[in-house]
């Protein structure tokens, strides 16, 4: 943690408004960010900021500071959001076992030679950001399980490391290289069934 | 190497941290497999259409709400 963040933290738990200004300028876009990608609910999201900033408040004068302050704030998010998600919205959320391509005793890939081979990548963004694309992708993002949608923020939106998402998880490299693969995995294959074969 | 041997370890190479050895065997697979050369392109872009959904922005009504929350919880700090 560098001094400045320092000074802002033991600011702030002072009630400092100039220093929480400067954390939320530099932290809040953040955090909403992830929290809303782990809740997908703006309201769940919403009241995650407002506790996270509250435990900086609260909390951060106490923090060692050995890691730094921005995976810190990722970590409180990443557990208040996970937290905020326990019990809600399970019936979305379906196996992703069939969301995972399947394939042939030999190695090869399984399935239609016409759905194997689709390749709907040179679809311009702005098709397949709008409309029915950009609905079949939120659904996608929707039922992942929670745990899968953190990793995806943290190292796809983001852009974190293996290493500092592992440590804000709080799980193996091997394990978030593994939800990872397998998220973006589901969700290739939910844009594919809606692109397909017809590319 | 096989289709599924080559799928699952996609995720490093579209990440970049797969070691120049492996990358080459994935790539050898890949210059004859139309099918794995489909699913790395798709897998590649919805890596990157996963990211531009996630980018979104925080409401400014709700940052001036987290102000004024914030702004009451400072008064009895």
């Amino acid at each position: 943690m560098t001094t400045e963040d320092r000074s802002l933290l033991a600011r702030a738990a002072t009630g400092d408004a100039d220093a929480l200004e400067a954390l939320m300028t530099r932290y809040s876009a953040r955090v909403y960010r992830l929290a809303y990608g782990i809740t997908r609910s703006a309201p769940d999201a919403e009241e995650v900021v407002q506790d996270v900033f509250l435990q900086i408040i609260n909390k951060g004068a106490g923090f060692e500071g050995r890691a730094a302050l921005g995976s810190w704030i990722y970590r409180i998010t990443t557990n208040l959001s996970l937290n905020k998600r326990r019990g809600k919205r399970r019936e979305l959320e379906t196996s992703l076992d069939e969301l995972l391509p399947t394939f042939l005793p030999d190695g090869h890939r399984a399935g239609e030679r016409a759905f194997v081979v689709a390749d709907w990548s040179e679809t311009p963004d702005r098709a397949l950001l709008s409309g029915e694309s950009r609905r079949v992708l939120e659904a996608a993002i929707d039922r992942l399980p929670e745990h899968y949608r953190a990793v995806l923020v943290l190292r796809d939106v983001e852009e974190l490391s293996n290493e500092e998402v592992a440590q804000i998880v709080g799980d193996s490299v091997a394990a978030v290289k593994t939800r990872l693969h397998r998220a973006r995995m589901a969700l290739r294959e939910q844009l594919t069934r809606h692109l397909g074969a017809g590319s | 190497m096989t289709c599924r041997e080559a799928i699952d370890i996609l995720a490093d190479y579209v990440d970049g941290v797969m070691p120049a050895e492996r990358a080459a065997e994935l790539e050898r697979h890949l210059a004859g497999c139309e099918p794995c050369r489909a699913y790395l392109a798709t897998y590649r872009k919805t890596r990157e259409l996963g990211a531009a959904a996630g980018r979104i922005d925080m409401p400014a009504e709700m940052l001036a709400r987290l102000r004024r929350f914030l702004a009451d919880k400072l008064r009895t700090v």
